[in-house]
């Protein structure tokens, strides 16, 4: 196509949304080069697949960050990522010292880069963070033009920016349809049904159910304009803040059967909001679906076979703190989310639950501490999931996270239990602690290695080869820990070893948790910066951090 | 992935940096840096492995036409001799535009 967008690499697309002079920061000639793909047989890039560039857009002072979607399908690992999140933060830096910039993100990305599993998760969780931060100041544009789309994590950044713009030749979603028939079965999603990822995860459908705000055509000059107009009037969808919407969207679906395009269609603009109040747990007779959160929720709460008004979503407020779960429910309406994964009700409830904590507590000096207990298999892997806009529920807790975080909340992980992929992006990794029990039934990861030696075309046995050579590869917690992410691993208290005594310990180290953030910035630093981050875990992150300040300004 | 490396005897020093191209599928990068020695080093990672003669003859070609005096880094997605040549040309394109 003459003049198409979509057609041009990262660096020709930031270069043709700025309006002519142009400064790249931390290019390909810095030397910022990922660290861990060489060590797996992976041809690396320069620049790490990412460009961050500033310049102006009609007039106004602008960082467009620009992803390549060619290079090793977009997927963000340590050193792209810290890109990001440094200029991001850059950027906010300027905005509340009262120099105006205005962010603008093109999302050509599969999400995590697989290769560097965990890497990619912490540093698409620092991007929430730092856009939630942003989004007080300037909008934070974002630009889906294709062919990669806008998957995996990087999909619940695309629905938490403010406003989003795509081409008819994009896609977005959490799950990749690969991802979704190796998990669910080739019934749940045909991956070789092109009709079917089209009018499911194409923008035609994403923009007649808010997923995205606009489609424009792929041309340069069409793409140019819709973003700044978008700057301009300063667009905003709040797309992550319609919790109420959607839950009671959710109550209307008939889940006897699979939810047809069509109907979808027609039933969205249908529904009216209702107030969804997710009260406290209460004691029932009755034990829900055993697992190690409900286990370590159960204790620490003191509440027995704790009931809820939405069964996979339980919170409390105990001495002071506000508990907060996401656990399994073998009869659950929703199949997908059985097994403890973190489907469309959860997201939305837990983002309810946190928004009424923040707002309880908007005037009180002293804000609640916020403990979420982690025990995530996965998110939800389905189709109708997908329809709806599952990274809109991820989306939605991850902000109310963030939001709470910023605002003064200590929010403190603890993490007894599996903490995998999207459903860690959206409960878990927006907490300024992350404290794990050194168990190894716990699995820490982005995706299931049946799914990521499928995505990556590797064996599992080269997949576990590989975990040898790169920690953030590795599926155990002792891993984990080499990345320096953890404020404390717990050691000799299994997942399931809640005794009393147990318990105590675990209370007195969230404490101690809680005590450590006050007085501290309400950022995610605290991950790389702890001795092992510095040392080795984080080390390309931090060199990556001091290149982008240094270049900032000229 | 291999990595491979050669030596150039070369004579016309370059005065800036340039970089041309992507690591995707079939497609590569070039960095040419400027260099105080005397001859051209090129270093190359290549996702596609066991075509040694092959870059040498590519590079020997590139050389005896523009023998340029650089540090050179290649990462290469599996391209075509002819899509390596491309490259180099660009970059060479891009030099002169620098002048």
């Amino acid at each position: 196509m003459k003049n198409s967008f979509v057609e041009l690499h990262a660096r020709e697309r930031a270069e043709a949304l700025l309006d002519g002079k142009v400064r790249e920061l931390v290019g390909p000639l810095d030397n910022m080069i990922s660290p861990h793909l060489e060590p797996q047989g992976i041809v690396p890039e320069s620049d790490d697949g990412v460009v961050l560039m500033r310049g102006t857009i009609n007039g106004k002072n602008a960082l467009v960050i620009s992803i390549e979607g060619k290079f090793q399908g977009g997927g963000i690992g340590e050193v792209s990522g810290a890109k990001i999140v440094a200029a991001l933060e850059k950027a906010l830096e300027d905005n509340k010292a009262g120099k105006t910039i205005y962010p603008v993100i093109v999302l050509d990305t599969g999400g995590v880069r697989l290769q560097e599993a965990n890497y990619g998760l912490l540093s698409i969780s620092e991007i929430h963070n730092a856009v939630i931060a942003l989004k007080n100041y300037v909008p934070v544009i974002g630009l889906v033009p294709g062919r990669v789309g806008s998957f995996g994590g990087m999909s619940i950044t695309a629905s938490i920016l403010s406003y989003l713009i795509a081409t008819k030749k994009a896609r977005i979603a959490l799950n990749g349809p690969e991802v979704i028939e190796q998990e669910a079965g080739v019934r749940e999603f045909d991956s070789s049904d092109k009709d079917l990822i089209w009018n499911t995860l194409g923008t035609k459908q994403r923009l007649a159910t808010g997923l995205v705000d606009e489609v424009v055509e792929d041309t340069v000059d069409d793409i140019k304009k819709s973003v700044s107009e978008a700057i301009d009037e300063k667009k905003d969808a709040h797309r992550t803040e319609h919790a109420d919407f959607y839950l009671s969207l959710l109550d209307k679906l008939d889940l006897t059967k699979k939810l047809d395009i069509k109907e979808y269609r027609k039933l969205y603009p249908e529904v009216k909001t209702q107030k969804h109040v997710i009260a406290d747990a209460t004691e029932s007779d009755k034990p829900g679906t055993k697992s190690r959160g409900r286990l370590w929720f159960e204790k620490l709460t003191g509440i027995k076979n704790a009931k809820s008004s939405v069964p996979t979503v339980l919170h409390a407020e105990k001495d002071g703190k506000e508990y907060v779960a996401i656990v399994p429910d073998a009869d659950n309406k929703f199949p997908r989310v059985r097994d403890g994964e973190v489907g469309l009700e959860e997201g939305f409830a837990v983002a309810s639950i946190v928004n009424k904590v923040v707002a309880e507590d908007a005037d009180k000096d002293v804000k609640r501490p916020i403990i979420m207990v982690v025990d995530v298999p996965s998110q939800a892997y389905g189709y109708q999931e997908e329809l709806i806009g599952i990274h809109v529920s991820l989306g939605s807790s991850a902000a109310a996270y963030a939001k709470a975080r910023q605002a003064g909340h200590p929010v403190i992980a603890f993490i007894p239990g599996d903490a995998v992929s999207g459903g860690f992006l959206a409960h878990g990794l927006q907490s300024n602690r992350l404290i794990a029990l050194d168990d190894t039934s716990i699995t820490i990861q982005a995706m299931s290695k049946a799914s990521a030696a499928r995505i990556t075309q590797r064996t599992i046995a080269e997949l576990e080869e590989a975990t040898k050579h790169v920690p953030a590869m590795a599926y155990d917690i002792d891993n984990y820990e080499k990345l320096g992410a953890l404020y404390k691993l717990v050691k000799g208290i299994g997942s399931y070893d809640a005794s009393d005594e147990n318990v105590s310990k675990i209370k007195d180290i969230i404490d101690e948790a809680i005590k450590s953030t006050v007085g501290k910035p309400a950022d995610l630093h605290f991950r790389y910066e702890t001795p092992i981050a510095v040392e080795s875990g984080r080390k390309a992150t931090n060199a990556v951090r001091k290149a982008v300040f240094e270049q900032w300004d000229v | 992935m291999e990595k491979l490396h050669y030596k150039f005897e070369t004579k016309n020093p370059i005065k800036k940096p340039i970089h041309i191209g992507v690591v995707a599928s079939g497609d590569l990068e070039v960095i040419f840096r400027p260099t105080d020695s005397d001859e051209t080093v090129v270093n190359i990672v290549t996702g596609s492995d066991g075509f040694k003669e092959v870059w040498q003859n590519v590079l020997d070609r590139f050389f005896a036409r523009y023998p340029i005096q650089a540090d050179i880094e290649i990462n290469d997605f599996g391209s075509t001799p002819g899509v390596v040549n491309l490259r180099l040309t660009q970059a060479m394109e891009a030099l002169q535009d620098e002048k």
